[in-house]
């Protein structure tokens, strides 16, 4: 197990790399809209509002607005499992490693395949 | 308190062949402040990962329909959602600022004949994309563009 994560860790660091620099610049402006805009009334979901289904499917449903949805939705599942195995090993985890590693990079490709699922059913 | 740390954690199966000290672990850990932004910085995965999975619902919802859309659309007023949204803002901006603090330093000295601009010039670009995405986004998204 280790062998393969070890082969794979190059593979690894490119999606972590890019998440913590593509999903970070991507999620700012989403946090903005839908966490701090939407709650607060400043953007509406409603017929005819900047939100409302039909020019939220037409923004979306386009090649690069299913690879922007794409990436933000994978690419920050990565940097996480990858901050958390490393958060692992640097407080003494090393013992478990193989069965982190593999939890959590599991739970990262399982995310990564349902958000392909996602964005090709647009 | 943490355990000893793992000399072998992160070795190859085969040792290579230039020679490397073990692995120490400073004395202050993990108390010094130092340490404990870096654990905070760890820690935010907790938050990307989350906070992928929550993107993943939204998208989902999009493609089951309109009735789908409304109420996942209905349910980012809910509270807990606000408090999650709130910190990921704050732990985004966090693990940005400490990113890109850190990218200019992480770069080649040369590659062949070809030098990386100056660190602060790297540092300014990289603050005017992540600037300007995001303006471009929320731009977007709140119906300013494509309308």
């Amino acid at each position: 197990m280790k062998h393969l994560l070890l082969r794979l860790e190059p593979l690894i660091w490119l999606m972590f790399g890019q998440g913590i620099l593509i999903g970070t610049i991507l999620l700012t402006g989403w946090l903005i809209v839908f966490g701090v805009a939407l709650p607060f009334g400043w953007v509406g979901f409603e017929d005819g509002q900047a939100l409302d289904y039909s020019r939220a499917y037409g923004l979306a449903s386009n090649f690069v607005g299913q690879a922007v949805l794409l990436a933000l939705i994978a690419l920050p599942l990565w940097k996480g499992a990858h901050h958390l195995r490393h958060l692992s090993l640097d407080h003494g985890g090393a013992d478990y490693d193989p069965v982190v590693a593999l939890s959590l990079y599991a739970i990262a490709a399982g995310g990564s395949i349902a958000a392909l699922l996602a964005v090709i059913r647009l | 308190m943490a355990g000893a740390s793992h000399p072998g954690a992160m070795a190859p199966p085969i040792p290579g062949p230039t020679r490397t000290a073990p692995p120490r672990k400073p004395a202050s850990w993990p108390s010094h402040p130092r340490m404990r932004v870096y654990t905070l910085f760890g820690l935010t995965g907790i938050v990307y990962l989350v906070l992928g999975f929550l993107c993943l619902r939204i998208v989902w919802a999009l493609g089951q329909g309109e009735a789908a859309w409304d109420t996942t659309m209905a349910s980012m007023s809910n509270p807990f959602y606000i408090a999650f949204h709130w910190v990921s803002l704050l732990s985004v901006i966090f693990v940005g600022v400490r990113f890109f603090r850190l990218f200019p330093k992480a770069q080649p000295a040369r590659i062949g004949p070809l030098k990386p601009p100056p660190r602060s010039l790297i540092l300014v670009m990289l603050y005017c994309v992540w600037i300007g995405v995001t303006a471009l986004f929320v731009a977007i998204l709140m119906g300013g563009l494509f309308r």
